[in-house]
Formats: structure tokens, C-alpha cells, sequence
């Protein structure tokens, strides 16, 4: 493991630098911002001692949301990204940060605070000059562990689309590609474990005084001591800061995002580098967004995101929220009100049609002689049912299956997509949805059962853009449509088997495509 | 001779709990008064009346003839000297930094002034140079006390308060830190209120001791009145008990 770790570490070392680039610039904003206003507000509910139980009480109150929810909270206000990851770290850092700062101040000696003022100083004396340097050592230490805390929370971003490590596993996970979360995880540990080191020596320096008593009286601090705390600040400050807004402006970004399978990692490549030759645009590509169309959707809408690889089915039923069985005699309809509503349009079918379907494991179909979905009907009372999170949710999901065949399972499992097949082959379900284009189909022991009332619609996969996009870049129509009716079910199941099964990079299986399929003019451009 | 600190009707109630009644006195310029009693009879009340960290409930506290009412506090506090049980130091400041506490307050800029300042008073309270940037842990109990007599008078003021000083030094440095005390208060001229619960101190150093009771002045009188012609039972029993 440590072996593919590293080897993972030399081939891609780019990639993660950029990862690891994006984490510290996510965590290190939501750190400053925490010790700016959560020490303020430590020190205000310090100096009005009758606010701070309400304003603790609060702070307790969100801390204990779990973050996951607190994610999907944050998503309808702040939309997909880096500001919705920011806000929600910001939201767990504070409450260390309050606290620490509010038991330093409280637990200076009063006798200290007296002889204070009765020497004559203001109020702001007292704080500046006594308070805060005495409770510096609390609030050093709160520091520290909420650094720390934040820099592994923040592997979760990419959960809602920003960036950082979590990426490497997020997309670990969803490729089943173990050495990928692993790294992810590692370099999580190792910046926490650098950040932590680095504020203890921080913490060494604003400690009372560092010389034990007896020695040498003539120096007290080595002088770079004293200003090592407020340097240290400032710098995380500046290059948080500093980066964040330097880093936003820039030329017209085209920004794809993909849904968390490894299907569209691949697509996600393909039109990366389609774009990029055809148009010169650069494009910023956002994989494996959590919780998949729900979420890049309203991105599309925020204008968070440009494009994306979208199924028609579920374009008609999950985004348009029509009723209804989907055919592809219904897509000029559909084409019109993607415009209409959402100021959206599709530009090009890759020519594949990924639509569900229903696996048994194959000694429970032997058993029970399973053939079609109605078949099933009959021994679903006994049988475990998996599916990924969303279709559980979608309105063209589990209860309409259900609905349309009158199954009635013991129990349901919810997975990651990536883990479908895993849980199948060791028997943790016995009944879950597919799609035609899994590349883990071909390998699992388990039997495909017919759609006998035609149950699931089409799902034929083409490029959702947005259409100001369109208007400002009239080059990009004509790159989209280079892929038009370029991928068969078959050649996607079988790159999706390189990617999941045989471990290849999602990026090289796509340049193989695009280089097979005569699209690819030169080198691709990184 | 004109009148350092004076109390008219002084009231201090807590709520129903009425601490001082009725209590008046005068001090003069340059006395050294110590104050005496059993403890909750509000003798560091009415100190600390005298730098407004206790505002009573009735009456005036006149500074210098002033109503400490009118006054800006902040400003008639750098101006007066306060030293409380044990010293209490800064712990986080060294040694100079802790003589020259309010000076900074009062002039922030003049550094250098300070910084004399800092120099003559360790050397009146009998403090050696090199301990200058030492941290008060790093000090014996001795030592503590004689930066908390300089840091209290460092900016030079008129009145000097002292609560119980002394009280958890050993009987040898407490006797050396009295004579320190006398010679300075000799030198300066300052007037000074000092808080006791040691007879012994009250007489030895005090011009004038203050006996109190139950927020009322027993006896106001020089040591000599006190142990000679008693006022009252109170003041009998604690100079008898010192007798016997």
C-alpha cells in the first residue's frame, strides 16, 4: 500500500500539490476569519459577561449540527463551491475559538484585574495590557486545536464542490481506487501534523516567559519571540487573504463540473481537452460533485458552473420535475424548456444511453428462477435492496420502481456509487439498480433482470451548457459536437472497466478514446 | 495644614446590609495613617473609596478637597498609589515592566523618562539593578513586596493606599520592608493610608492610627493616645492583649 501510495505521489505529484494548495487556502481563510471573529466575540461576551451563556449556548448549538447537513444547509444560500466550504468551517472553528478566548479572559486573577484599575487604566488598558496577554496561553493552545480541527474537516468540502485533499478521496472512493483516498488522507494528516507543530512553536513563544528561573537575566525572549505571533498571524492572514482575491479574477474560465461516478470523470476529461484544442478557452474542471445533479444543478443556475455531462431522463424528470416516462420523442419538448426555464441548452449527444437496470445475485435468481422485474415482485418481501443516495430521493427513483412493480423489499442499504458492486459481491444487498453502462457489470456474479413494463426511461448522456456561455463563446457549440454519437453502451462499459477494474487514470482512458476515435489533434494539453 | 483626604457621612450598604453608617474623618496632608480593626469592620472599603473602586452609597469623598464624584476617575487613580495584599505583580511583565506600569499610562512615549524613573525607585525601595528584567516568580517574597512598594509609587503621587502590604512575608523581611516604608515616607513626604490587622504595625509605623468597628471610627488618634487613653473597650482589649 505504501509502495502505490508513494508511486502515486511521484507519477502525480502536480495534482496533489494543487490539491494540498487549495486545502490550505480553503482552511487557512476559514482559520483567519475564525481568530479574527471568534476572538472579538470571545472578548466581547468577556468583557459583557451577561451575554456570553445566550452567545455560547448558540455557538454549542451549531457545533453539534453534523457537518454533512450543515453542508446541505449552506448549499441554497451560498451555492456549490469554495465560499459554502469556507462558511461552514468558518461556523465549526469559531466555537473553540470563542471559548478559548473567553476562558483566558475569565480565568485571569481578579486580584490582578483590580490592582489594574485602581492603578488607572481604562478599560481597553486592562484588556490590551493584562487580560489578553494572560489568557494568551488558553487561547494559543484553542488555536492549535481548532487549526487542526479544520484542516481535517475540510476534507469534506469536496463533498459540495470545493476544493482541497478531499477531492483525492472523494474521488477514491468513487472510482475504487484505494490508494487515491489513502494519499488523500496521509497528506490531510501531515498538514494538520505541520500546521499543529508550527502553532506550538507559536505557542511556545507567547507562553509567560520561556526562561526558568535563575538563568541569565540580561535577555528575557530571544526578541524574534515577540513578534513571531503577531508575523505568523499576519502572514496567514495576507496569503489567505492575499490569495483568495488575487486568485479570483481571472480570463474567461470555462467551469465543468461532473457527478461523482467515474463515467463522467472520464467524460469530464474528454471535453476538457476537446475544449481547450477546439476553442483555447481554459477550463476549470469541478469532479465528482457531491450528491451529483441536485447540487450541480443549482450551480448551472448561480452560474457557479458552465457545463456538465448530462443523462436526458434525467434532465426530464430530476431537473425539469416533468411526470412521466422519458423517450427521446420527447427531447426537442425537452430542448425548448431547458431554455425557456433554465437559460440552458444541450449541445451534443455522445450517442451512449446509460439508463438503469435491476441485478440479482445470480444463486438468488437460480434459486428463485428470477427473470423479469415482475418476477421479482414475488420475493422481494425477502430480499435486501441497494441503491446510491439520490435514488433513493429522485422522483424517478426507488418508490416509482416500486410503485410501477409493487415491490415491497425486507430492507434498503443506501451506497456510494463506488461501493455498488463491493456490497453485492460480498452479500451485504441482494437487489440493486445498475446502469447499462457499469463497467463492474461484466465482472459481478449477478444476473440482469428485464424491464418487462418498460419501467425506466432513456438516458441518453449529452452536454448541458449554459446559454450566455454559448452567446459569449461561439466556438464552443462546435467542440461540443465533436463527440456527437462518438460513444456506443459498450465502449463506455468497457472504459469505465479500465478505470474501476484495471486501475488506469480516468484522464489517460479518455486520451485513449479521444486519440482512437481521431479526435485528438498533437499532444493534450495539460 | 491643610486636609489630604476627608469622608462626610460616608454611607456603604449592600442591598439591606449596611457595612458603614455614618463615617467621617479628615485626614491631613503628610500623615501616615494606619487603619486597624477585626476583619468586615470596612477599613478596605474606605480605602478603596478613596481611588473609587467602592463608590458609597451616601455621602462624599473629598480628594485634596475635590468630590472624587466630579472627578475623572481614571486620571485621580493614576495620581494616587495603590499597593494590595501580596503585592500582587504582573506575572507576565518583568520587573521594570511592572515599576514602570503607570508611568506608561501617563506618559507612553517618554520612554527614556520612564525608564529613569524606573532606576531611582528601585533604588529608594532598595532593589538591585540586575533583577531589572526578571519575572515575579523569579523573585524571593522580599523582593515582590519592595517592587509592589515602587510600582505603586513610580509616577510620584500625592497619596499612597496600601492594603495589607506585608501580610504574607515572614516576620524578618516584614520588619526590614517597615523601616523601607518609614524612610520613604520620610523622604517624600507622601501621606499615606495603610491597611493593617497587626497592631504592631498600626503603632510602629502609623503617625496616626485609625481603630474601626462595625463601619465606625473607635479612636483617631497617634500611637501614643492609642496605647495611653484608650477610647473605648475595642481598642482597650487590642492594646491590653498586646501587653500581657
Amino acid at each position: 500500500m505504501l509502495q502505490s501510495i508513494l508511486a502515486l505521489l511521484a507519477e502525480r505529484h502536480e495534482f496533489f500539490l494543487n490539491l494540498l494548495w487549495q486545502h490550505l487556502e480553503i482552511s487557512f481563510v476559514a482559520i483567519a476569519i475564525a481568530i479574527v471573529f471568534g476572538g472579538l466575540a470571545g472578548i466581547l461576551i468577556s468583557e459583557y459577561q451577561r451575554a456570553a451563556k445566550p452567545t455560547l449556548a448558540v455557538i454549542n448549538f451549531l457545533y453539534t449540527i453534523p457537518s454533512i447537513s450543515m453542508l446541505g444547509f449552506l448549499i441554497p444560500f451560498s451555492g456549490i463551491g469554495n465560499a459554502t466550504a469556507i462558511i461552514a468551517l468558518t461556523i465549526y472553528a469559531l466555537l473553540p475559538m470563542v471559548r478559548s478566548t473567553h476562558t483566558g479572559i475569565s480565568n485571569v486573577e481578579p486580584a490582578l484585574l483590580e490592582a489594574a484599575v485602581g492603578m488607572g487604566s481604562t478599560r481597553l488598558q486592562v484588556l490590551r495590557r493584562i487580560k489578553l496577554p494572560l489568557a494568551m496561553p488558553v487561547i494559543m493552545s484553542g488555536i492549535r486545536s481548532m487549526a487542526t480541527m479544520t484542516i481535517a474537516l475540510a476534507g469534506i468540502a469536496s463533498f459540495i464542490g470545493a476544493g482541497g485533499l478531499g477531492i483525492a478521496i472523494y474521488r477514491g472512493i468513487t472510482t475504487n481506487n484505494a490508494a487515491l483516498t489513502m494519499t488523500g488522507s496521509l497528506l490531510i494528516a501531515v498538514l494538520a501534523l505541520v500546521v499543529d507543530v508550527l502553532l506550538g512553536l507559536a505557542e511556545r513563544c507567547v507562553g509567560r516567559h520561556p526562561r526558568k528561573a535563575g538563568a541569565n537575566s540580561s535577555n528575557p525572549k530571544p526578541c524574534w519571540c515577540r513578534y513571531a505571533l503577531p508575523v505568523i498571524l499576519a502572514l496567514v492572514l495576507l496569503g489567505a487573504g492575499g490569495s483568495y482575491f488575487w486568485r479570483t479574477p481571472k480570463p474567461v474560465t470555462l467551469h465543468l463540473a461532473t457527478k461523482p461516478m467515474t463515467e463522467q470523470f472520464i467524460l469530464g476529461e474528454m471535453l476538457r481537452v476537446l475544449i481547450i484544442q477546439e476553442t483555447g478557452l481554459p477550463v476549470q474542471v469541478t469532479p465528482g460533485v457531491g450528491g451529483g445533479t441536485a447540487n450541480i444543478e443549482i450551480g448551472m443556475e448561480k452560474g457557479v458552473f458552465d457545463l456538465y455531462p448530462e443523462y436526458t431522463g434525467t434532465g426530464w424528470n430530476a431537473v425539469l420535475k416533468n411526470k412521466g416516462l422519458y423517450t427521446e420523442s420527447l427531447f426537442n419538448q425537452m430542448q425548448a424548456e431547458y431554455k425557456e426555464k433554465l437559460g440552458l441548452e444541450w449541445v451534443g449527444m455522445y450517442g451512449f444511453n446509460n439508463t438503469f437496470g435491476m441485478v440479482v445475485q445470480k444463486d438468488i435468481a437460480q434459486r428463485y428462477n428470477l427473470k423479469t422485474y415482475s418476477d421479482l415482485a414475488k420475493v422481494a418481501p425477502q430480499l435486501t435492496f441497494g441503491a446510491e443516495y439520490d435514488f433513493f430521493e429522485r422522483k424517478d427513483g426507488y418508490q416509482a420502481l416500486c410503485d410501477a412493480y409493487n415491490l415491497k423489499f425486507k430492507g434498503t442499504v443506501d451506497l456510494d456509487i463506488g461501493l455498488k458492486y463491493q456490497a453485492l459481491n460480498e452479500k451485504k444487498i441482494d437487489v440493486m439498480n445498475i446502469f447499462t453502462t457499469d463497467g463492474q457489470l461484466a465482472a459481478a456474479d449477478a444476473v440482469v433482470l428485464v424491464d418487462d413494463k418498460n419501467f425506466y426511461p432513456s438516458y441518453k448522456c449529452g452536454t448541458v451548457v449554459r446559454r450566455e456561455i454559448l452567446q459569449q463563446q461561439p466556438k464552443l457549440a462546435a467542440a461540443l459536437h465533436k463527440l456527437d454519437d462518438k460513444i456506443t453502451d459498450s465502449a463506455m462499459a468497457e472504459m469505465n472497466y479500465q478505470v474501476e477494474t484495471n486501475k488506469k487514470e480516468p484522464k489517460a482512458v479518455a486520451h485513449d478514446f479521444l486519440r482512437q476515435a481521431g479526435l485528438l489533434k498533437g499532444e493534450v494539453q495539460p | 495644614m491643610t486636609t489630604a483626604i476627608a469622608y462626610e457621612h460616608v454611607q456603604m450598604a449592600y442591598g439591606q446590609k449596611v457595612i458603614i453608617p455614618d463615617f467621617n474623618l479628615e485626614i491631613a496632608k503628610g500623615e501616615f495613617v494606619t487603619v486597624i480593626g477585626s476583619s468586615g469592620c470596612g477599613k478596605t472599603t474606605i480605602l478603596k473609596m478613596v481611588n473609587g473602586l467602592v463608590l458609597p452609597t451616601a455621602g462624599r469623598v473629598l480628594v485634596e478637597g475635590q468630590d472624587i464624584k466630579q472627578l475623572d476617575l481614571i486620571n485621580l487613580r493614576r495620581n494616587i498609589g495603590y499597593a494590595i495584599q501580596g503585592s500582587v505583580l504582573f506575572p507576565h511583565m518583568t520587573v521594570e515592566e511592572n515599576i514602570a506600569y503607570v508611568p506608561t499610562l501617563l506618559n507612553g512615549a517618554d520612554h527614556e523618562r520612564t525608564l529613569r524613573a524606573v532606576s531611582k525607585w528601585m533604588q529608594i525601595v532598595g532593589l538591585d539593578e540586575e533583577i531589572r528584567q526578571r519575572y515575579p516568580d523569579e523573585l524571593s517574597g522580599g523582593q515582590q513586596q519592595r517592587v509592589g512598594i515602587a510600582r505603586a509609587l513610580a509616577a510620584s503621587p500625592d497619596i499612597l493606599l496600601m492594603d495589607e502590604p506585608f501580610g504574607a512575608v515572614d516576620a524578618l523581611t516584614r520588619g526590614q520592608l517597615q523601616e523601607e516604608l518609614r524612610r520613604i515616607y520620610q523622604q517624600t513626604g507622601i501621606t499615606v493610608l495603610f491597611v493593617t490587622h497587626d497592631i504592631h504595625e498600626a503603632l510602629k509605623l502609623g503617625t496616626r492610627v485609625l481603630v474601626m468597628d462595625q463601619g465606625q471610627v473607635l479612636q483617631y488618634g497617634t500611637p501614643d493616645e492609642i496605647v495611653h487613653r484608650p477610647a473605648a473597650a475595642f481598642v482597650r482589649q487590642l492594646v491590653g492583649k498586646d501587653d500581657r
